[in-house]
């Protein structure tokens, strides 16, 4: 029983990887402009079009859409993700190289803003109604309603260029080129961009869980614990928040998107070498084959978390377990 | 002295549309080693009242009246004190043990835990506890079903896990809702079998529509309608000669009896008929009874009518 739902779980994220590459595919090429347009802004000077031909035939720009298509996917499947137009390098060393920066920053911000709106929205979903639980739901929305290029300016505006805590973006001093690299020093330069990515994280997880903590309080269960005798914080902790926190697992994926997606603003207003900034570039050069490896890396790390918190949800819930 | 005693007992729910009435002046007694029988239609207002007793209903409602319990008044009692008595004292065995289970503990914790809490038990007795308490609600091999979930068990089953909570640390009351609804007629009647066993010590108000099963279980019986008592008697009294016009269609409507259903609805619980709560659709109805609302009085010795046809 198990295990057959492990396959099929395994089945349906093929599946969602092949749509979500495929429509990647298409959407990349709708949009206008391309490599050689690009790059004739910069160097100011026509390229030949023997020269504009020639790349075009190298990089089987070429051929049919469908046909480049399928190229690609038969290319992904021997783990070729092909090569950057601007780099010249493989975009698989490119994505990976950004990923670390980036989860340098998605990963602590991904379990602080848990930690953090998971406690918040426990607390204030079992004490709901109240007036400060009013004014913590709309100071939440009030930080998701603002977008998150706007805190990080914000931030950057009163913690670094007023206050001076903190580096105005970048990662690594200059001292660096004569001292090799100082783990402090980019601990330091990473920190306001973690503490906005998780700011603006909060609110999702804190909703989520206050959401569920007001259905899970109203569950005739609740009634029952309480009519054993037992205090309200053991009514709390043995039978409020595991449960409430069940339907949680499976929302988180959608938290992360949100941070993915937020991150890219953030990276960019803080120069933080990661992903996302990297899709700012690709962007602008129009190095399409990079954008699709950036996004086919985006859509794996969706896909992996959604199969954990798939595979993390049966094992917490017991009814999960018989597999159906 | 007897050990629970209610008096003028009145449960008020405000909503956004009227205040629902769900108990209205309720008179009941219930002495060492007896068995109450609950019964009315549903809706009538008898878990509300189960729920009163057990200080279970939303810090809302209007709560008016005593219960006095070993002398002691329950609604003057902190949150505290109360915790002391429930689960310990009085118990409740809730009517719908699908949704009254919680669907992430393990059956064998979820009875453990009463026991660890007022009985002072460790996990290890505590568990041992649970495995004997599922033995004696016969429950087949309990060691190992004691570490199963709810979903794991038949609606039979659950039930028998619903009833070994509530003994789980020998209450002095047990106030049973429904233990029989909803299950096929076999298993109906073993879990009547079962709770005659179990509850041989101890009292219990027994919350049923089943007036069969009630028959069974029950030393007495009173009849609810629409929120308040509106008889009664011993058990064989309420079967032998019935006074009240719908503890009579009541019992018509038994199968045996040929399945006759009173006519009309039960009432709305926010606007209640004048006068007598029953007219509007009673046989026996003079004019009096629109205006006039009866007041319970002793016929027999021991049976309580609240009926003008014998004021
Ligand atoms: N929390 C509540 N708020 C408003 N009305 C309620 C509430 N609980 C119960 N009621 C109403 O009280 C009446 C009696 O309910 P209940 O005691 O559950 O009936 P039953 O006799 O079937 O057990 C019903 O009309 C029900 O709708
Ligand atoms: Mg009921």
């Amino acid at each position: 029983m198990r295990i057959e739902y492990v396959i099929k779980r395994l089945f349906y994220c093929f599946l969602a990887f092949f749509v979500g590459i495929s429509i990647t595919f298409v959407i990349l090429h709708l949009m206008p402009g391309d490599y050689i347009s690009h790059l004739l802004i910069n160097i100011e000077s026509t390229i030949s079009p023997e020269a504009s031909e020639a790349f075009k035939h190298k990089f089987g720009l070429d051929k049919s859409l469908t046909e480049q298509y399928f190229i690609y996917i038969d290319n992904l499947l021997q783990g070729d993700w092909g090569y950057s137009f601007e780099y010249g390098v493989p975009i698989l060393n490119i994505v990976v190289e950004k990923l670390r920066w980036t989860l340098i920053l998605l990963i602590p911000a991904t379990l602080l803003s848990l930690l953090i709106g998971v406690f918040i929205g426990a607390y204030f979903g079992w004490k709901s109604g109240s007036k400060l639980d009013l004014s913590v739901l709309n100071v939440m929305i009030f930080i998701r309603a603002i977008p998150s290029y706007w805190w990080a300016l914000m931030f950057v505006l009163i913690f670094g260029f007023y206050l001076g805590l903190f580096p105005l973006g970048g990662y690594m001093g200059i001292g660096v080129l004569e001292s090799g690299t100082d783990y402090l020093d980019i601990l330091h330069h990473s920190l306001l961009p973690m503490i906005t990515l998780t700011l603006c994280s909060i609110p999702g997880n804190y909703y989520l869980m206050r959401n569920s903590m007001l259905l899970t309080v109203g569950e005739d269960y609740i009634i029952t614990a309480r009519g054993k005798g037992l205090s309200e914080k053991d009514i709390l902790f043995k039978h409020t928040v595991k449960n409430a926190m069940l339907p949680m697992v499976t929302m988180i994926t959608l938290e992360l998107v949100f941070m993915i997606s937020g991150s890219v603003f953030i990276e960019t207003i803080f120069s933080w070498p990661g992903m996302g900034m990297l899709m700012i570039d690709a962007m602008n050069a129009r190095d399409l084959p990079l954008l699709q490896g950036i996004f086919l890396m985006d859509t794996l790390l969706i896909i992996i978390a959604n199969f954990t918190a798939d595979m993390l949800y049966s094992c917490i819930d017991p009814r999960v377990k018989v597999g159906e | 002295m007897s050990l629970l005693r209610i008096i003028g007992l009145k449960a008020y729910f405000p909503t956004q549309d009227g205040i629902v009435k769900a108990v209205n002046t309720v008179d009941l007694e219930i002495e060492k080693n007896e068995r109450v029988g609950l019964i009315g239609e549903t809706g009538c207002g008898k878990t509300v009242l189960g729920f009163a007793i057990m200080r279970l209903l939303q810090p809302s409602t209007n709560i008016e009246g005593r219960i006095m319990y070993n002398g002691k008044d329950l609604l003057k009692l902190s949150e505290e004190e109360m915790r002391k008595i429930r689960g310990k004292e009085i118990a409740m065995i809730f009517q719908n043990p699908p949704t009254f289970l919680n669907p992430v503990l393990k059956i064998g914790y979820q009875i453990a835990e009463s026991t660890q809490l007022h009985q002072g038990l460790d996990k290890k007795a505590a568990k041992e506890k649970a495995v004997g308490m599922l033995e004696a609600v016969k429950i087949p091999l309990s060691s190992k079903r004691v570490s199963e979930y709810p979903h794991q068990f038949s609606g039979g089953m659950k039930e028998r896990a619903m009833i070994a909570m509530g003994l789980a640390c020998d209450p002095s009351l047990i106030i049973a809702d429904e233990p029989t609804k909803g299950l096929d007629i076999t298993i109906k009647m073993q879990i009547v079998k079962l709770m005659k066993e179990v509850t041989r010590q101890g009292s219990m108000l027994f919350i049923t529509h089943d007036l069969g099963v009630a028959a069974e279980i029950c030393d007495n019986i009173a009849v609810m309608y629409a929120g308040e008592l509106v008889e009664y008697a011993k058990t064989e009294d309420i079967f032998k000669n019935p006074m009240h016009p719908y503890t009579r269609g009541f019992l018509n409507s038994l199968p045996s009896r040929g399945l006759k259903q009173i006519r009309g609805i039960s009432p709305s619980l926010i606007d209640l008929p004048s006068g007598c709560r029953f007219h509007p659709r009673c046989d026996h109805i003079e004019e009096v009874c629109k205006n006039w609302h009866p007041e319970m009085v002793e016929c027999d010795k021991g049976h309580y009518v609240r009926c003008l046809q014998y004021g």
